[in-house]
């Protein structure tokens, strides 16, 4: 009773704020809606939210209103424990469907396990395509390794298109798919375009904006020099930014470069410390998601869903390149 | 023997026939799913054989990414152990030794060298380091603090080894980079022995630099992978990783599989000749041939058996009909299952029966049949002999009507004769009185003439004599006729009795008697009407007979008369008047006498009339007669027929009988005789 009356705040809360939202932005770049989910239910689990996962959540809530699909958010996961058992629930609540952003990526097949017969939609953080199957367990996100390779093609633009130089890249947590793609993308885009790169450094900082900043200090120790700095992720860049900004390098020649258009992103790039970040569409995700839920649960399909792969396992919704020109859009 | 031969053809055992129809779709069914088998389990072999090859790989890669994590781990304890004691170089010394050879994959465990050019390794250590930040695993090292696995190199000792290497962040200034090795030996070892797959065989590629870092080939270790290379396999794995498509191919006779290992760069490419798949396929499809042709054997002989079992009763009912068909209808056929054949044999037995019922039931009609016609046969028989004695008895009376008419003509005749006898005695008479005239004449004229007189008066005498003989044969004639009469009559009571025999015995003939009872009664008409005629006849002729009778006493007393007169004329001359006289009267009488004469004339031609008259009936009742014969012979041919028609009714009834008892019907008849 408790979590059901919690949830109904959430809900409520949450339909105010788009409510507001939608009269404040005439609706945004959302079409969703186009088809109608009237009747049909879907369970959103997530683990704890931060800048992404909140924006995540809320295009989720306000794309499912939008197509008349009740959608309902469980608590934050601490846990994947906590999670199987937010699903095992959700299974037996007669919902049609559970979009998933998992708390560990590489707990999947336990997820599906838990989610019994119901389809799984999993969002930003997609499983292994092992764990993945054609019109039941699918994955909504958007190609790490695009982001890798579109700051590889921003740095090396803003360096001159050098034959060498020196790099710095921290990355996420280094089992992480996302830090995994995103590093790869970047090497292989200098490898293939013939340039030489040194990583003079090159190590995880967590997604952490503090370790960020301590590994520019070992860096700065270590005395190497370097031309650029590749972070997976915005908070890294915002520490590593904030560090160099404190210890004398120069950002408009050094480009420090990170990924998703965060707030903090967007706003360090307004400030002119960050120089470039990559926009992981939480509202397409969100969109994309919801569109083939309804499908999913309706037709069976996903079959003609914009950015479908061709193994029909994978939405792709593009990243979008966001630099000091265009940051403002991305700033809300 | 031709019809025998093609009966004997025709005649094959629906056994056989089944089993020629089902074997061959057994056979053709089992080579089929022996071949889609063959093709399923093909295809099926060889999507296993690389998910197997897959799975291999995978697990292959987890194992080489586990081993080196477990390494790389320990490892990074002995460097975290460094940042958190922040040893002086003394106790660093010590703490290193403690590790040294304690870890096989790594015996001379964890050293460490500064910026400044100052290495520490552990007492024990079998490692020589010059210039140490020149070294790649230092460079590498201070690209990071988390310790991480870098390119292989060929160290001071000539072998290939891998360092993992990292900056000991101890919050110092001085910044030093913590080392261990492991061989590519040892990678070797393990990429070569953790195939998981029987006949499958793998080698290890660096991405960054594409040198193989393991292989079953040794001499192969350390060198690059180009497109220039001649092994399939390897020109292949460069253009794959080149392209950094990791997906399993076919090419060259080889399922490749490629798996990254994680937290490096590395690319384990796993591979298997397609033959050594393609062998355990042959192997399958040879064992499915194998229970194929087992199959079929077994089928075969459950089908004959089954067969068997179903078309068992069969052969009773079609021996049975067999029987039947040559007409004995004594069988029985129990119902042996409860199918089809069962009901089959039912209704045959049911057929059976009924037809025995039939079959007695038409010879006890036809024996029926045969005694009534016999009958009849013999009754037509009957018949025919009735109507032949008829038409005998017809042909008697024809016979007998004959001579009647005969006599009759002779009657008339006779009748006539008499008639002209009559005339002839007239013109006697007339000429008598003639000569009465001449003799009054001569009387008149002499004497002398008497006695040509008394010679005449003989003459006469004589003549008178003839005429008296003649009418006394007239009375003989008139006799005989009057015995033919009777004759007649006889005869017509004769024939009125057999027209009444005729009329009774056409009754008993019935309808076909009716025409003949006509004739028979027309006969007794007649016969009746030659009776009344006869006696009309009889009595004429008694007249006949009384005219002459007072003709013959005229003609004595005449002749008394004439007697008398010659003797007048003999002894008086003189008394010639009175003879004259006398002739005169005797003129006169003889006058009388010619009336009477005409009269016996008139009477007799009366008589040859009606004789004729009598002779055109009897011709009548000849002809009447001579119909009845006709119509007698054809009662005869009729009865004849009759009778024909009979016998042949009993024959064809004996046929039906003969036929009826070709069918046994009841078992104590014994041998059914063929055809």
């Amino acid at each position: 009773m408790k979590v059901s009356v919690k949830k109904n705040l959430v809900v409520l809360l949450l339909t105010v704020v788009m409510a507001l939202g939608m009269i404040l932005t005439g609706c945004g770049k959302s079409s969703g809606g186009a088809t109608s989910g009237a009747g049909i239910k879907v369970f959103y689990t997530s683990p704890t939210d931060d800048d992404f996962k909140l924006l995540l959540k809320n295009a989720l809530a306000e794309n499912a209103q939008a197509a008349g699909v009740t959608f309902d958010i469980g608590e934050q996961c601490a846990s994947v424990n906590e999670q199987v058992a937010q699903i095992q629930q959700a299974v037996s609540s007669g919902y049609d469907l559970i979009v998933c952003l998992p708390v560990d990526r590489s707990t999947a097949l336990q997820l599906e396990v838990s989610a019994g017969d119901l389809p799984m939609i999993f969002v930003n953080s997609s499983p292994d395509a092992t764990y993945l199957e054609k019109d039941k367990y699918m994955a909504v996100s958007s190609y790490e390794n695009d982001a890798g390779a579109y700051q590889a093609e921003y740095v090396w633009n803003a360096l001159g298109k050098p034959s060498s130089f020196n790099a710095v890249l921290l990355r996420g947590q280094l089992t992480h798919n996302a830090a995994i793609g995103r590093s790869v993308a970047v090497y292989k885009y200098f490898k293939d375009n013939g340039v030489d790169v040194n990583f003079v450094f090159d190590d995880t900082a967590n997604w952490s904006e503090d370790e960020a900043k301590d590994m520019m200090a070992i860096v700065q120790k270590t005395g190497q020099s370097f031309d650029a700095v590749f972070c997976n992720n915005d908070s890294m860049a915002i520490g590593a930014a904030d560090y160099m900004a404190a210890h004398g390098y120069d950002l408009k020649k050094i480009p420090v470069v990170g990924v998703d258009a965060t707030v903090g992103g967007c706003q360090s790039i307004a400030d002119g410390k960050m120089q470039f970040t990559v926009y992981q569409s939480a509202s397409g995700q969100a969109q994309r998601a919801i569109e083939c839920a309804i499908n999913l649960v309706k037709n069976g399909t996903a079959n003609g869903i914009e950015g479908l792969s061709d193994d029909g396992l994978y939405i792709w919704v593009p990243f979008e390149k966001v630099d000091a020109s265009n940051v403002s859009n991305y700033m809300k | 023997m031709a019809t025998q031969n093609a009966k004997s053809k025709k005649n094959r055992k629906i056994r056989d026939k089944l089993l020629l129809l089902i074997i061959p779709a057994v056979i053709v069914t089992i080579v089929v799913l022996v071949i889609i088998a063959s093709l399923l389990s093909r295809a099926r072999m060889q999507e296993m054989a690389q998910s197997t090859l897959e799975s291999s790989i995978t697990n292959q890669a987890d194992n080489i990414d586990g081993w080196l994590t477990e390494n790389l781990q320990n490892f990074s304890t002995i460097k975290q152990g460094i940042e958190g004691m922040q040893p002086d170089d003394e106790t660093l010394v010590r703490y290193l030794t403690t590790y040294v050879g304690k870890n096989t994959n790594s015996p001379n465990g964890v050293y460490v060298a500064s910026q400044s050019g100052q290495v520490v390794k552990g007492n024990g250590a079998d490692i020589q380091i010059s210039n140490p930040t020149e070294q790649q695993w230092f460079k590498e090292g201070m690209s990071r603090v988390n310790m991480a696995y870098g390119s292989p190199y060929k160290n001071e000792e000539g072998q290939y080894v891998i360092s993992a290497s990292g900056i000991i962040n101890d919050g110092g200034d001085i910044i030093r980079v913590a080392a261990a090795d492991v061989t590519l030996d040892q990678i070797s070892i393990i990429v070569n022995s953790g195939v998981k797959m029987k006949n499958a065989s793998s080698f290890l590629v660096d991405t960054d630099d594409n040198m193989i870092l393991a292989h079953r080939d040794e001499n192969l270790v350390s060198t690059t992978i180009s497109d220039t290379s001649n092994d399939p396999i390897i020109k292949c794995a460069y253009n794959k990783i080149m392209a950094s498509d990791y997906t399993t191919v076919n090419t060259s006779g080889y399922t490749i599989a490629f798996q990254e290992v994680a937290g490096t760069n590395w690319v384990l490419v796993s591979y298997i000749a397609d033959s050594i798949i393609l062998a355990d396929i042959t192997k399958l499809s040879l064992i499915l041939m194998g229970v194929g042709v087992i199959a079929v054997i077994l089928i075969t002989i459950m089908i004959s058996i089954i067969i068997n079992r179903v078309v068992r009763p069969l052969a009773s009912i079609t021996q049975h009909i067999s029987a039947m068909s040559n007409g004995d209808f004594t069988i029985e056929i129990a119902r042996e299952s409860n199918d089809e054949i069962g009901v089959m044999g039912e209704q045959v037995s049911k057929f059976v029966a009924l037809m025995r019922k039939m079959l007695s039931s038409i010879n006890d009609e036809s024996e029926k049949l045969k005694q009534e016609s016999n009958n009849s046969d013999r009754v037509s028989k009957n018949m025919f002999d009735a109507s032949q004695s008829q038409e005998n008895a017809m042909v008697n009376l024809k016979n007998t009507v004959d001579e009647l008419a005969l006599a009759v003509n002779e009657i008339a005749e006779n009748a006539t004769t008499l008639a002209m006898v009559v005339s002839d005695t007239r013109e006697n008479s007339n000429q008598a009185n003639e000569s009465m005239k001449e003799t009054v004449e001569i009387s008149k004229q002499g004497r002398d003439d008497m006695e040509k007189l008394s010679i005449a008066m003989d003459g006469i005498k004589n003549s008178n004599d003839a005429l008296v003989e003649s009418i006394n044969e007239v009375g003989k004639a008139s006799e005989e006729i009057t015995k033919i009469v009777g004759l007649i009559a006889e005869i017509a009571d004769e024939t009125n009795l057999l027209s009444l025999n005729a009329s009774i015995e056409a009754a008993r003939a019935g309808e076909a008697g009716k025409g003949f009872a006509v004739v028979a009664s027309e006969i007794g008409k007649l016969a009746q009407n030659s009776a009344a005629s006869a006696e009309n006849i009889a009595r004429l002729i008694d007249d006949v007979g009384k005219a002459i009778g007072s003709v013959v006493s005229q003609a004595e007393a005449s002749a008394e008369n004439i007697e008398a007169n010659s003797t007048l004329i003999h002894t008086a001359v003189d008394t010639f008047d009175r003879i004259y006289q006398n002739i005169e009267k005797s003129n006169e009488l003889l006058d009388l006498m010619i009336q009477d004469v005409q009269k016996v004339d008139e009477v007799s031609t009366n008589v040859a009339a009606i004789s004729e008259e009598q002779a055109a009936s009897a011709d009548e009742i000849l002809e009447t007669s001579k119909h009845m014969v006709e119509q007698a012979r054809s009662i005869t041919t009729s009865s004849q027929d009759v009778a024909d028609n009979s016998h042949e009714l009993a024959n064809t009834s004996q046929m039906l009988t003969g036929y009826v008892q070709q069918f046994k019907i009841s078992k104590e008849e014994g041998i059914v005789n063929e055809g």
